[in-house]
């Protein structure tokens, strides 16, 4: 028996199956999570955004158009979501990286990972000082990991708006490390 | 990919992201107010009369989502790759097999050698093979990832009831916990359970197990 595809969920989902809808959730609870959580900054906004993003995407189902990907249109609520909160919020909690294990734990030189741990911090304090769009735009794409077609649809710009403002924003934050 | 990129594309690997909440309990239980506020207008509508009047963490969410095996009270993905995965952690806090909320099913009527009470159900522990039972809702309430490529995924049928076999290592989220590494398992419903075993054997052996389950 072959599992239902993406489109058939959202398809069963528009005629009112729940538990299709609950499945989609569940499968794209964390990556809404963490989008929202990377544009907002903090926890519990990530969560609302999320939460209400699923409650909205459920709302609009009618108007998802068959055959196209349902996560950039997902997305799309929710970085709309979460950047609502960030300016409900008047400012952006920075992010930042997990506590280090012990430098070397894994069996790598301490030195080595002592210095690489200083770059990260370094790297990702300097994305922070970026203007909004330039940060946004890196985190979607890096950080995230999202295709550029998410990215577009995540903060509501043109495919090719993404190409060029992450070509100017590395080469921002390029300059800014040197 | 300019080495700047790379380094980008690491930094994604280290940043402190909370676990994510399970949301699928808190979205359920708003739709079904909303679908309820609904059914009250319409009745209200119809009458003339005004009547106005929701566990699980998914952190490594990057991977992309491919396919989806389904039935009450699981969810396997297909992803591309597996999110970083934690080792095991306790079962639960150890009970009698007599107070769990429901009767527990046993392979073969066998009695294990432990009881668990956690995750949002009953582990219970045998030689080699470890069985997770809980009482399932209409939606979705434990996922898993597997690895494209890597690992056999199925629909099979136990006595009639729906199942699903993951023929290698995946991802296993549970209630409020991070993913944890698992092996060859089978989800199966039964009646109103949803039960999930797991044991370093073939499938024919597992759904020999979940067949003599009562």
């Amino acid at each position: 028996m072959e599992p239902p595809g993406e489109e058939t969920l959202v398809e069963r989902a528009r005629r009112g199956d729940s538990v299709a809808f609950e499945t989609l959730v569940l499968a794209y609870q964390s990556l809404a999570f963490r989008t929202a959580f990377v544009i907002a900054g903090d926890a519990s906004d990530a969560e609302e955004a999320a939460q209400d993003a699923f409650v909205k995407a459920h709302r609009a189902l009618g108007r998802f158009h068959t055959g196209e990907p349902f996560r950039p249109w997902l997305l799309t609520i929710v970085a709309n979501e979460a950047r609502n909160r960030r300016r409900a919020r008047g400012r952006r909690a920075a992010l930042t990286l997990r506590a280090a294990v012990e430098p070397g734990a894994n069996g790598e030189d301490p030195e080595a990972a002592a210095l690489a741990s200083e770059r990260r911090e370094r790297l990702l304090s300097t994305v922070e000082r970026l203007s909004d769009d330039d940060r946004d735009v890196l985190a979607c794409r890096y950080l995230l990991e999202l295709s550029e077609e998410e990215t577009a649809a995540a903060l509501g710009i043109p495919r090719g708006t993404v190409k060029s403002r992450t070509h100017r924003a590395l080469a921002r934050l390029q300059e800014e490390l040197q | 990919m300019t080495d700047l990129e790379l380094e980008l594309r690491d930094l994604g690997e280290y940043l402190d992201v909370p676990t994510a909440p399970p949301l699928v309990h808190a979205v359920r239980a708003r739709l079904d107010r909303r679908r309820h506020r609904r059914r009250l207008l319409a009745l209200a509508l119809a009458t003339g009369v005004a009547a106005l009047a929701v566990a699980f963490a998914v952190p490594g969410s990057r991977a992309s989502l491919l396919r989806f095996f389904h039935l009450r009270g699981a969810v396997v993905t297909i992803v591309d790759r597996l999110p970083p995965l934690t080792p095991r952690r306790p079962l639960g806090a150890p009970i009698a097999l007599g107070q769990a909320s429901f009767r527990l099913l046993l392979p073969d009527g066998r009695r294990p050698e432990g009881v668990y009470r956690g995750d949002g159900g009953y582990w219970l522990r045998y030689p080699g093979l470890l069985l997770f039972e809980f009482k399932s809702g209409v939606g979705a309430e434990i996922l898993k990832k597997a690895a494209r490529g890597t690992t056999d995924v199925e629909y099979v049928n136990v006595d009639g009831e729906p199942g699903i076999w993951i023929g290698a290592r995946h991802a296993l989220y549970l209630p409020g916990g991070p993913p944890r590494a698992a092996g060859h398992s089978l989800i199966w419903q039964h009646g109103p359970l949803t039960l999930r075993l797991e044991a370093a054997v073939t499938r024919d052996r597992a759904l020999a197990v979940a067949r003599s389950v009562r």
